[in-house]
């Protein structure tokens, strides 16, 4: 349904007194997501997954490779042709606070764009309040005592909700959702971690979690795939639980030894180890790995080559490590081990 | 890792901060509403105690009502916070308050970027923070500020004459740490630390928490909704829900033992990375608004699984139920 193809983005460097270099946010990233399918893509601030999900809703410019929707390329459509591709892609911000108007009433958020889609699709005016009102429902949310809400009387995951809604509204085929959770209580984020993954079954939409919590995109993609960015490049990418349960880049495994193990409950896995904090790099990028300054085991090839994806054991995994090792990181639960 | 839970009762002097009966309410055009609702606590001096609870809980409130912040139109309305060695703040006069929020007490707040004057380098900053603290030796707290920017792995003197601005997320969050720590205080809260940050931010930043805790003998209070967070850090849990304590108890005691419906259910809403996926359950309905907040009666029933009429009708007062684990609710739910 999304594909990517060595897509490439360059941000030009800003001036200052931490004067940078240009940034690439993207460097030849291919990934290719299907109906249905969920992908998560995790990676921390700064690593280019926000980029990519803007870049496959037609909200960002690419300068290299290509995004193809539906097998068509974007590249050469027009500005119509564009529009309605894209409709097909939505965006579900991290940020639901600002995401809805405040001085407008839930109905209104949802009732503008169900206007657009009743004139495209012929379909009359009792039709779009019906839609707003089956739509609240789909997303968990009572239409009677929404409806006529203003978002500051809602709580941050009913707010989310209304954000999913009307991204439902022109009827898409995939939803993005960038730090869909973050802001959201702990309490709370399951339930709408939950409710993209009954989005997906029911209307078999292909979901992309862009996201730097891997507890929150297994549990949207447990049965899909995980792709770990670094520096906007993909380090490993293969079925969300075989990544977690042994990821073989170091990368991975920072990202993963770095989620708090619930002592008590669970005990640390046996390979966790405490990533190394970012190295404030100034100047040139290392020739190498671009992994290989943070690196625990980094050697001198590591940081004068620059490694490639590629296989790695007899199943779909893709890493690009000089020295891939399966670690298992992630903490074990104790919970089976204290009933026995 | 710090000791063990404590196992026996504490005498006054081990007592940092001791909260008596403490409300806090806000004025609405509808009446007065308690965040906070006569709570009672004590923290101990050198731990980390960490209060955990959703949006609304009435957590903020109390990091606020601890340093006697609280603004119009809320306010302290009735209670005691006594500090060792300084007495109940509720009755400083507003000097008196300066002088001790920042030397005594210190806050590191959530959108660590909007404490942050953006005209302003940082150490201009901490230069105003000095001069208003009427400090003698002004330089020596750039000195303090450097040493601090190095023990969190900045770049000190980038740091020092870089605006808010200039700074990633994770540094601006050990920028305004520093500031918190430059007068060096005995107590330190820490409102939601990480949660603008990455994993990988989050767990460098609990490290660096973790160890000027145990350097500085710190007493530390961290706000927080996530469990993740507690377990990393603290040694001792309080849950909050509308401005009442359900839950308190050494924090491995509680994340493997929780007693509470509440504790038991923030728990296991916690996405995990193993185990099977129903693991996990969602915490059903949405935190109380301020005005919703029952009076009579325990205020978690409408989300509680185990309702009973007494639920309605009789408020549940703290009790213990182990040693040093107390609990406010009336059923006799097993660990």
């Amino acid at each position: 349904m999304i594909e990517v193809v060595d897509l490439t983005r360059t941000f030009r460097g800003a001036g200052g007194l931490f004067a940078q270099n240009d940034v690439q946010a993207l460097r030849k990233v291919s990934l290719k997501v299907e109906r249905g399918a969920a992908l998560g893509l995790i990676g921390e601030s700064g690593c280019g997954k926000t980029t990519l999900g803007r870049i496959v809703c037609g909200l960002e410019t690419f300068d290299g490779g290509d995004v193809l929707i539906d097998n068509q390329s974007v590249k050469t459509l027009g500005d119509r042709a564009r529009r309605k591709v894209f409709r097909k892609v939505q965006l579900i911000h991290q940020d639901p606070y600002s995401a809805l108007n405040p001085t407008r009433d839930i109905a209104h958020a949802l009732i503008d764009p169900l206007r657009i889609q009743a004139r495209l699709t012929r379909r009359d005016s009792t039709w779009v309040k019906q839609r707003a009102v089956e739509l609240l429902s789909l997303v968990g949310l009572d239409p009677q005592e929404t409806l006529y809400k203003f978002p500051h009387q809602l709580s941050g995951g009913q707010r989310q909700r209304v954000v999913i809604a009307r991204a439902l509204t022109v009827e898409p085929e995939a939803l993005i959702a960038d730090e869909a959770v973050s802001m959201i209580d702990v309490s709370l984020r399951l339930g709408v971690l939950h409710l993209l993954a009954t989005l997906r079954r029911e209307l078999n939409l292909a979901i992309v979690l862009i996201t730097h919590d891997v507890a929150a995109a297994r549990y949207v993609a447990h049965d899909g795939e995980l792709a770990v960015i670094y520096k906007g490049e993909i380090v490993e990418k293969g079925k969300t639980d075989s990544i977690i349960s042994a990821p073989v880049h170091p990368y991975t495994q920072a990202l993963l030894s770095a989620v708090p193990v619930l002592r008590g409950l669970e005990v640390d896995g046996p390979d966790r180890y405490i990533p190394e904090p970012e190295v404030q790099v100034q100047g040139a990028e290392p020739a190498g790995c671009l992994f290989s300054t943070r690196c625990v085991f980094a050697d001198d090839h590591c940081r004068g080559h620059h490694p490639d994806l590629s296989r790695w054991g007899d199943g779909d995994r893709l890493m690009a490590c000089f020295k891939p090792q399966e670690r298992q990181v992630v903490a074990v639960a104790v919970d089976d081990a204290m009933e026995a | 890792m710090k000791s063990a839970p404590l196992r026996v009762p504490l005498s006054d002097s081990e007592i940092e901060v001791s909260i008596r009966g403490l409300s806090v309410s806000y004025q609405t055009s509808t009446g007065l509403y308690d965040a906070i609702h006569d709570l009672s606590l004590a923290i101990h001096r050198g731990s980390i105690t960490a209060i955990i609870g959703e949006s609304g809980s009435g957590k903020s409130t109390l990091a606020m009502a601890m340093l006697n912040s609280v603004t119009f139109p809320g306010k302290i309305r009735t209670g005691a916070i006594d500090y060792a060695d300084v007495g109940d703040i509720t009755g400083l006069n507003a000097e008196s308050l300066r002088r001790f929020r920042g030397e005594h007490a210190a806050m590191v707040f959530q959108a660590s970027q909007d404490t942050l004057n953006p005209l302003k380098r940082v150490g201009a900053q901490l230069l105003d923070m000095a001069r208003s603290h009427g400090l003698r030796d002004r330089k020596a707290i750039l000195r303090e500020g450097s040493l601090l920017a190095e023990r969190m792995s900045l770049p000190a003197s980038r740091v020092m004459a870089a605006y808010q601005h200039e700074l990633s997320g994770g540094m601006r969050q050990r920028v305004s740490m520093i500031f918190a720590l430059a007068l060096k205080p005995r107590v330190v809260l820490l409102d939601e630390p990480t949660t603008a940050l990455d994993v990988l931010s989050q767990s460098h930043v609990l490290q660096i928490v973790r160890a000027i805790h145990e350097e500085r003998h710190l007493t530390t209070l961290l706000i927080t909704h996530d469990m993740g967070v507690v377990a990393e850090l603290s040694d001792r849990v309080v849950v909050m829900y509308a401005g009442r304590i359900m839950e308190d108890a050494p924090s491995r005691d509680l994340l493997r033992a929780p007693r509470h419906p509440y504790a038991k259910a923030l728990i296991r809403a916690i996405p995990r990375l193993t185990g099977p996926l129903d693991r996990a359950q969602a915490l059903p309905g949405a935190p109380l608004e301020l005005r919703q907040i029952p009076v009579v009666g325990c205020v978690f029933r409408d989300r509680c699984t185990l309702r009973q009429s007494i639920c309605d009708e009789v408020t549940p007062t703290l009790r213990e139920v182990a040693p040093d684990h107390r609990t406010a609710c009336h059923l006799e739910v097993e660990a």
